[in-house]
């Protein structure tokens, strides 16, 4: 049986990541460059430069309002959904700027997939059709290719042995924990290179919560992962760098233990230990 | 630097409880080594047995601050300068509680020794307990105060200490050699030397976690990892 749960032992015969320190040169996925981000007149993203590792999970933490959510969607242009929006600096993904002319904003949503903090499968679709969905809109046809893509993402998502024999069952008859992997595996089966996930867990159980980090530790083995979130806990517990965000400025980012135990700024201790405001 | 209030009040509260009866630990220890040392010094019995009784105090103190700590990171899941001054105070609770054996040690040595004719060789005792309860003020002191500066200048006293006690261990070896009809009485002199040169080694624990709880630095066997 597949499953993400590993023993002790096997994650210790693993070897040692290694070490990430936010001076120490990396594979970056994107390298965000003096990113400004504009709804109407509001300013909602200043002047913000971040380099995202590669084959790693960055978290985004900061107060409500602060531009979180603004910035992971910059990274798939789906803050453009918002009317009125304004973008000045660069998105460089894989040294492609998402924001040239010449760049599809689908093309980009297909290499960075979303999953958002209400898990949304398609109500009037299957568990299975759900998972296909996008490579059926991108014209793939092959019915043994999509199944083997729905098995294969379902399995990445740690979903398949829960419903392998549901598959045409509704994707709204799932359990709130199972919808979020669900879209997981939807984000997946695209085969993206990076995953943002806009607090992926705020509306699940402890139980559902664990399922979904613990996919997290797996999935980073492959793809890069962005996430936002306002627990701590998990924030320390899921990812390699944190960013924190206030006011839309960036104001600290560095590995995720540099910042939890001892932050260079203040507004982050202040933050992070309950003390903003 | 005033730290901001935590958006929890109940937290302040507790983080303030702990960080209070590790001092009130320190203070009890501070008066048990003192007891000890009076209680060798005047030959006086009562003083070792307060001495002695005091124990029983730091060690549910200990068992407070163990349990306190615990609710705290359980309750509040502390980070940052919050997690080290935590960690910090379960450990230097630890320590508190290891000298505090000392003093018990001491006074019971002492109380052995007040059985037989006075020894003047109680004076070599002397500038070693002054250098202890030195370092051992000082580190508690640079934790309360979250003084770095303070507590790194604590670590390298503790080389002096060691001294103490190897050039008071040498004579009081020749001594037995001299006197043999007082060994027992020099033999416990130099359990009560060995026993403040343990206490040196807890300061230094304490300047070292005081030193962590400050400013994050681990500034343990730095000698060590040098030589490796």
């Amino acid at each position: 049986m597949e499953t993400t749960e590993r023993s002790v032992m096997e994650r210790a015969e693993q070897p040692p990541a290694p070490p990430l320190h936010a001076e120490a040169p990396m594979a970056c996925t994107f390298q965000v460059k003096n990113l400004s981000i504009w709804y109407g007149e509001k300013r909602a993203i200043d002047d913000v430069t971040l380099d995202i590792a590669s084959n790693g999970v960055t978290a985004i933490i900061g107060p409500s309002g602060c531009g979180k959510s603004t910035f992971i969607r910059a990274l798939n242009r789906m803050h453009e959904l918002v009317p009125k929006t304004r973008v000045e600096g660069q998105v460089l993904l894989q040294g492609e700027d998402l924001y040239s002319n010449t760049v599809d904003p689908a093309i980009v949503r297909r290499r960075v997939g979303m999953v958002f903090q209400k898990s949304n499968p398609f109500p009037t679709m299957t568990i299975g059709e759900n998972v296909i969905v996008g490579l059926r809109l991108n014209g793939v046809r092959n019915q043994r290719f999509l199944d083997e893509r729905l098995e294969k993402s379902l399995r990445m998502a740690a979903l398949w042995d829960e419903v392998k024999d549901d598959l045409r069952k509704p994707g709204t008859s799932l359990s709130g924990g199972q919808q979020q992997r669900l879209c997981i595996a939807r984000a997946l089966a695209v085969e993206p290179e990076v995953i943002l996930m806009d607090e992926p867990c705020s509306a699940l159980d402890p139980i559902a919560t664990a399922k979904i980090e613990e996919l997290i530790y797996e999935l980073k083995t492959k793809y890069t992962i962005v996430t936002v979130t306002h627990n701590m806990q998990q924030a320390g517990r899921i990812s390699d760098y944190t960013a924190f965000f206030y006011l839309g400025r960036l104001i600290e980012f560095g590995p995720t233990t540099k910042i939890f135990t001892n932050p260079s700024e203040k507004q982050t201790e202040d933050y992070i230990t309950g003390r903003f405001g | 630097m005033v730290t901001p209030k935590h958006i929890l009040g109940t937290f302040d509260e507790a983080l303030a409880a702990l960080r209070n009866n590790v001092l009130m630990m320190a203070g009890l220890t501070e008066r048990s080594l003192e007891r000890a040392m009076k209680g060798l010094v005047n030959r006086d019995d009562n003083i070792c047995a307060t001495a002695i009784a005091d124990d029983e105090e730091i060690d549910q103190l200990e068992k407070q601050i163990d349990k306190d700590g615990v609710d705290i990171l359980l309750r509040f899941q502390p980070v940052a300068s919050d997690l080290r001054r935590v960690v910090a105070a379960m450990k230097l609770s630890s320590n508190l509680e290891r000298m505090a054996d000392m003093a018990t040690t001491i006074a019971r040595r002492a109380r052995k020794l007040n059985r037989h004719p006075p020894l003047a060789e109680v004076d070599l005792i002397r500038p070693m307990y002054d250098h202890a309860m030195s370092m051992f003020k000082d580190s508690v002191d640079a934790f309360a105060r979250e003084d770095v500066d303070l507590a790194r200048a604590v670590v390298p006293r503790d080389q002096k200490l060691d001294d103490l006690n190897r050039m008071a261990s040498h004579k009081l070896v020749d001594r037995m050699a001299q006197d043999p009809h007082q060994l027992r009485g020099y033999l416990n002199l130099i359990f009560v030397g060995r026993c403040l040169e343990r206490v040196g080694d807890h300061a230094t624990n304490i300047a070292e976690d005081a030193v962590y709880a400050a400013a994050a630095e681990d500034i343990r066997h730095q000698t060590a990892a040098v030589s490796v």
